[in-house]
């Protein structure tokens, strides 16, 4: 039996100002998906990511959450209340962390959960504790982001998507903006979540995560996918000249 | 309304613009004197001598921490005092006033000169030290090297401080009408308690000092295009 | 002169002088502190609508000497005198007390604007996401992620401020309020000893010291991650922006 549906996006259309930055993205996450989406820079996979969770809102098209489309009236969110609920739905991490830096890690992870969701303190700060030992910084839990080195500050950020109990995290460039021998700690971290079966969409440059990794990849150019499928039909026989032309450089 | 503004017998205009040319006169009188003390407190708490550097902090801590009116006030009467007790030793039956043209200049000397001393030893300590042994090495003298070297880069970095201070400066002139000098806003009250009508007269003041200012701010902000020649922007 | 004979038989009214600056300062600037947030907000979401006004407002108020806009208030509201009484006011504007604070009150929103609006300015745009991200609201955003950031940012320029506003509270003696400076030129006409200027200064150097270990205290509760610039008596003194 096919899983259910968390999010999908239909005909995504972005546009800023003259520039076209999507023409038309459909795609479809179900329960356990881990769906890689690569693409050169300017392709605009971040900018479909953003548009998921309405952080850029799409100038046409639709996106629903769980069968619930979120309504977009002249590139702007109809129900602010509705966005918000969506945003509960789905985890974010940030290419550039974005850790509130006024508060310490666990401070960061238990902000969304209590403030936003409501949920009972004690309860959030023992699933706090949990994840951040999950994740290896059972030691830096009080620490300030401005104490922690690019790679602890992402995996802070990947446990305070995860203390929202999300259906679905959408991370973007998770590790782009990491020194190379930060960047193996992080990719394990997803790696764990994507055995555990969380349903993951990726932004990424890492190869070998998206080959290995990932149950479905997708390649984006100029605004559109040019090429779609399971990890080895892509890497195995890419079909497009774009695609293999991508390979071979990145290679 | 405008007739009150007019000049001549009927109205307060040249009142006003004698008060406004006081005022001018007092803040261009004040600039050099406070600009050769914040110089003087500049190169005081930076010199290589515990006693000078502890005048020179001292100065500029606790005359940025004292109230401009009570500087005012301390330099008023207690230069005047000093003065009359000097004197009457010369001779018991001589008085002499210290004018409040110069107690407004001393005072908004010392204050503005607190306050330049630590703008300008900012400027003097974020000065590339490269530079200046580079004129060194050309065979410069101590003295060549802070003229041609220092000086023009000191000016660049202290510029926008310098330019606030000259602008709070503008506003602290008002301040000396207190101790009855005739600059712009004691004209102003004058012209108050005659026509009964201090809204509107107070009002003209403050848009007289507002463009003051603002004149000011598009004067410095060219100075400091001109300072900033040939340096790129971060 | 005699230094400690004039502190001996004035202490109480230069004491009382000390409350009335405090009173004075310190409602100026919690008042202020009210106002400017709202204001600092309008400054970098409102529309032109309500940015032009407040633009002006803030120019005029550092554009103008306190002591003008104090006069403006105090002498001018008489000029309205049959008006303030139709409505029930005049009593508050007869009252210099009120006049002045109501001059610091304006006077250091306008600073307090600026200084707060450079704050919420310095807070990074991606942690402004990241609240978006975990669906917060609007304001819940700006009372969790945007204002304790901004006010981590401005802390040291507020005190900085605050201080200004103890100086420049010695203006509301030329009204007549007998504060600090009031009390103790008050003195000096009685008596010619110029000693009372002396203490004059030390109370105003002990009231800053004290402001500045107070504001202190808060900030290292505030911010243990910041290492940024703190106000103190010594160093950090400056003048305002006027720009």
């Amino acid at each position: 039996m096919a899983e259910a549906v968390v999010l999908k996006a239909e005909d995504i259309c972005k546009s800023f100002g003259s520039l076209e930055v999507l023409k038309g993205i459909t795609l479809e996450a179900r329960n356990h998906d881990v769906i890689s989406i690569l693409g050169s820079s300017g392709s605009g996979k971040s900018t479909f990511l953003r548009c998921l969770n309405m952080l850029d809102p799409p100038t046409s098209g639709k996106v629903s959450v769980h069968g619930e489309e979120i309504v977009v009236k002249n590139g702007h969110p109809a129900d602010m209340r509705q966005v918000e609920r969506a945003r509960q739905r789905l985890g974010m991490v940030f290419q550039q962390f974005n850790l509130w830096t006024h508060r310490t890690a666990i401070e960061n992870v238990m902000e969304g959960p209590i403030h936003v969701l409501k949920q009972p303190k004690a309860e959030v700060k023992e699933r706090a504790e949990a994840l951040l030992v999950r994740v290896g910084l059972a030691e830096r839990m009080n620490m300030y982001p401005s104490q922690l080195s690019g790679g602890q500050q992402q995996r802070v950020a990947i446990a305070r998507a995860l203390c929202m109990e999300p259906d679905a995290i959408l991370f973007d460039e998770p590790t782009s903006a990491l020194d190379p021998e930060l960047v193996g700690e992080v990719l394990r971290v997803m790696q764990s979540l994507a055995a555990e079966g969380r349903t993951m969409i990726v932004v990424t440059h890492e190869m070998s995560f998206a080959r290995d990794v990932s149950t479905e990849v997708v390649f984006m150019h100029k605004g559109k996918i040019a090429e779609q499928g399971p990890p080895k039909e892509m890497f195995g026989s890419p079909k497009t000249e774009v695609f293999q032309k991508f390979i071979a450089d990145v290679r | 309304m405008l007739e009150l503004f007019s000049f001549g017998e009927a109205g307060w205009g040249d009142q006003l613009l004698q008060g406004l040319l006081v005022t001018i006169q007092l803040a261009l009188t004040a600039l050099p004197v406070g600009l050769l003390l914040g110089f003087a407190a500049a190169g005081a708490s930076l010199s290589p001598y515990r006693w000078l550097r502890a005048i020179g902090t001292g100065y500029t801590t606790i005359m940025r921490g004292l109230p401009e009116l009570l500087t005012l006030f301390v330099v008023y009467n207690g230069l005047g005092l000093l003065l009359n007790s000097i004197v009457s030793s010369w001779n018991p039956d001589a008085r002499v006033e210290l004018s409040s043209f110069v107690a407004g200049v001393i005072a908004l000397g010392l204050v503005f000169g607190a306050f330049a001393g630590e703008v300008l030893r900012g400027a003097f300590q974020s000065l590339n030290k490269g530079q200046m042994e580079a004129g060194k090495a050309v065979g410069m003298r101590p003295t060549q090297v802070f003229f041609r070297i220092m000086l023009p880069q000191v000016w660049r970095f202290a510029l926008p401080g310098l330019g606030n201070l000259w602008i709070n400066l503008l506003k602290d002139t008002a301040l000396v009408s207190v101790i009855a000098l005739d600059d712009l806003m004691r004209m102003t009250q004058v012209a108050v308690r005659s026509t009964k009508q201090p809204f509107t007269f107070f009002l003209a003041a403050c848009l007289i000092y507002w463009a003051l200012c603002v004149i000011s701010e598009i004067v410095l902000a060219r100075l400091e295009k001109r300072a900033n020649r040939g340096v790129r922007r971060a | 002169m005699d230094v400690f004979g004039v502190f001996a038989q004035f202490w109480p009214e230069l004491l009382s002088g000390v409350g009335i600056t405090i009173k004075l300062a310190g409602l100026g600037a919690i008042i202020a502190g009210f106002l400017a947030p709202l204001l600092a907000l309008v400054r970098v979401n409102g529309g032109p609508a309500a940015q032009v006004p407040l633009r002006f407002y803030i120019s005029f108020m550092r554009g103008t000497p306190l002591l003008a806009q104090m006069f403006l208030i105090y002498y001018g509201s008489g000029q309205f005198r049959p008006f303030l009484q139709d409505i029930g006011l005049w009593n508050f504007f007869r009252e210099p007390f009120n006049c002045a604070l109501l001059a610091f009150v304006m006077n250091s929103t306008a600073y307090q604007t600026e200084i707060l609006r450079g704050g919420i300015m310095g807070v990074p745009h991606g942690e402004i996401e990241a609240g978006k991200a975990v669906g917060m609201s609007y304001v819940m955003s700006l009372r969790r992620v945007v204002f304790p950031h901004a006010y981590r940012i401005a802390w040291p320029a507020l005190g900085n401020e605050i201080i200004l506003l103890i100086k420049a509270s010695a203006l509301a003696s030329v009204v007549t309020v007998f504060d600090l400076m009031g009390q103790t030129r008050a003195i000096f006409q009685k008596t010619f000893d110029f000693s009372v200027y002396i203490w004059a200064a030390v109370l105003y150097l002990c009231l800053t010291a004290a402001f500045v270990w107070i504001w202190r205290r808060f900030e290292h509760r505030l911010s243990p991650h910041i290492h940024g610039k703190r106000p103190s008596l010594l160093g950090a003194m400056t003048k305002r922006e006027t720009a």
